[in-house]
């Protein structure tokens, strides 16, 4: 479309597994009536003659030979509507009903604003008793929020806010997390073919004062304010962020479990070892300041830390984790340079103890520089020096020679200082988090990367 | 008689009495709700670029988004195109990075030496 705007006929191409997804992109840019041509979905990795068929067959969505759409396309006069300009407004009623209970459960519903799981309905009484959970204003907008970058984003006040916590059965104690959430104006259902997730990491006094729990089930459905919080989230992503509608605005293939709760966690600062900062802490924010931080991420894993047959009585933690951390890769903007491990307080406090990891930045170090991956990561992730390897440039072009499987001697979380590439991740690739209820010291680790942080407490 | 018919009467009063009731209570039983929805930009329509009269002489980009293993799509298309156009100058161009990534560029060159666009493909 920027270049329909500089003057110039254009005609895209997308595949038909795309087509609600671009005709609502291209209706909300201004050009709902872009010549888009669809073609049979998938196209990657057809063979020549396949590719020749597409051309020389039928559109499935417009049902004309494609070859003849590409032209046409270029060519054809334009219509009245497709040379319209001027602005239309999208003015959204404040009220709904007057309806039954039953109705309005099953409008809201049909309509998909819930999880399709029962709501508690947004009255105003409700909605007053929750806007007493801040001092901010109803009408004060919080901010904006899309699935993803194509997508228009929609804008959300504060008691857009809590006609969405009401809907989650969170309660007003629960509601400046909630806005410290929506202030950021990510979305926990972001989309890409890809089935995202997303974390929240609560930290400081707001986590006891709400009776958050970080111990025994804290990412399972054992606590009302880690349910209802993230619930919210969900349903704010949904209604106020313009995401949630499958082949429309979410198109995660399979879907992510995750995002049912969004993993929302407070970190157990009364079980850090001695020396280990709380996660805001590390971050710069004071300890008494109550913040959120969100991750973006894809899965986690669970695992221990084994005991070594080779080395009497001593646990293999650390190589172990690194292991375990190596053993996938992962997503995201910086490709395989990223991770996140969850801890629970023994087994910190035997990394602090046992190995001497009397920081976080201490371990972090020690697992960025120990993670270790194949020579088929490795040039997945740097492709220029797949290109000297080949030219038989060293050591790349001896790399090419290990056995399948070997690993390089080149860190996982080695990388080059990209422009792109936050300053931040160069030092602290992963995050550590501290949780659980001491029962066993396994912990989660998983592709998670730090997104960003915000205030509670200036929505108190 | 007398009694027979006042006793009806009282009895359908009662009933119509009854049915009001109901009414009144489902009405009672209504209620409102605020809307759960963000609010969507205003939209600003866009008036679409003119179009071609014809391909002869004209010179028609055919931009790559760079999604991974499509070169025979775009192979075949320029191939296709020419066979059918052999008027036209057909330039196959790949776009900067993922296809999140703008490419103004780009742009600035169609629109300098250009006279249309084809884009694709993701998938």
């Amino acid at each position: 479309m920027a270049v329909e705007q500089l003057g110039v006929p254009t005609v895209p191409i997308v595949t038909d597994a795309f087509r609600d997804v671009v005709k609502g992109v291209a209706a909300v840019k201004g050009m709902p009536n872009l010549r888009i041509v669809f073609v049979p979905h998938p196209v990657f990795a057809k063979s020549a003659s396949e590719c020749r068929g597409i051309f020389e067959g039928g559109d499935p969505v417009n049902k004309k030979r494609v070859l003849d759409e590409l032209v046409a396309g270029l060519t054809a006069p334009l219509t009245d509507e497709e040379k319209k300009s001027g602005f239309i407004q999208r003015p959204l009623p404040r009220l709904i009903g007057p309806d039954t209970p039953e109705n309005l459960e099953k409008l809201f519903k049909e309509n998909g604003w819930t999880d399709y799981l029962p709501i508690v309905l947004p009255t105003e009484e409700k909605v007053a008793e929750m806007l007493k959970g801040t001092h901010r204003r109803p009408d004060e907008i919080v901010g904006t929020m899309q699935p993803s970058p194509p997508h228009e984003a929609w804008e959300y006040t504060v008691e857009k806010v809590a006609v969405n916590a009401v809907m989650a059965g969170a309660k007003p104690e629960h509601f400046p997390v909630i806005l410290a959430i929506a202030s950021t104006g990510a979305t926990s259902l972001f989309t890409s073919t890809n089935s995202w997730a997303r974390m929240v990491v609560v930290n400081g006094p707001i986590r006891n004062e709400i009776k958050m729990n970080g111990g025994i089930g804290a990412m399972g459905p054992f606590n009302e304010a880690n349910a209802v919080i993230g619930r919210a989230w969900t349903l704010i992503s949904k209604n106020l962020g313009n995401g949630g509608r499958p082949g429309i605005n979410y198109m995660g293939t399979q879907g992510n479990p995750l995002n049912w709760n969004n993993v929302c966690i407070p970190e157990k600062e009364e079980g850090l070892p001695s020396g280990w900062k709380p996660y805001h802490v590390q971050l710069g924010y004071k300890p008494e300041e109550s913040v959120v931080s969100i991750f973006a991420g894809i899965h986690f894993q669970q695992a221990s830390a084994p005991m070594s047959p080779l080395k009497e009585g001593e646990y293999e933690s650390p190589e172990h984790m690194a292991a375990v951390i190596r053993s996938w890769g992962s997503v995201g903007p910086y490709l395989n340079l990223h991770a996140t491990v969850l801890l629970d307080p023994t087994h910190a406090r035997d990394l602090s103890q046992r190995y001497r990891f009397d920081s976080k930045e201490k371990l972090i170090a020690w697992l960025r520089d120990n993670t270790f991956q194949t020579a088929w990561e490795y040039f997945m992730i740097y492709p220029s020096d797949l290109k000297k390897a080949k030219e038989g440039v060293e050591p790349f072009a001896s790399w090419l020679k290990l056995p399948e499987g070997a690993l390089v001697p080149v860190p996982k979380f080695r990388y080059l200082k990209k422009p792109e590439i936050p300053a931040r991740l160069h030092e602290e690739p992963i995050s550590v988090i501290v949780l659980g209820g001491e029962t066993n010291p396994w912990y989660f680790a998983g592709d998670f990367y730090y997104v960003e942080s915000a205030s509670v407490d200036k929505w108190r | 008689m007398k009694k027979g018919i006042t006793w009806w009467l009282a009895t359908l009063l009662f009933l119509a009495g009854l049915f009001a009731a109901h009414g009144s209570l489902a009405d009672q039983a209504k209620i409102t709700v605020l809307n759960p929805l963000g609010q969507p930009p205003a939209l600003k329509l866009i008036p679409m670029a003119p179009r071609l009269d014809t391909l002869d002489g004209k010179t028609i980009y055919i931009v790559d988004v760079g999604y991974p293993e499509t070169k025979p799509f775009f192979d075949q298309m320029a191939s296709l195109l020419s066979a059918a156009y052999p008027k036209t100058r057909w330039i196959v161009r790949s776009k900067i990075s993922t296809y999140f990534e703008d490419d103004p560029d780009l742009w600035k060159e169609i629109k300098a030496k250009g006279n249309g666009m084809i884009i694709a493909i993701g998938h």
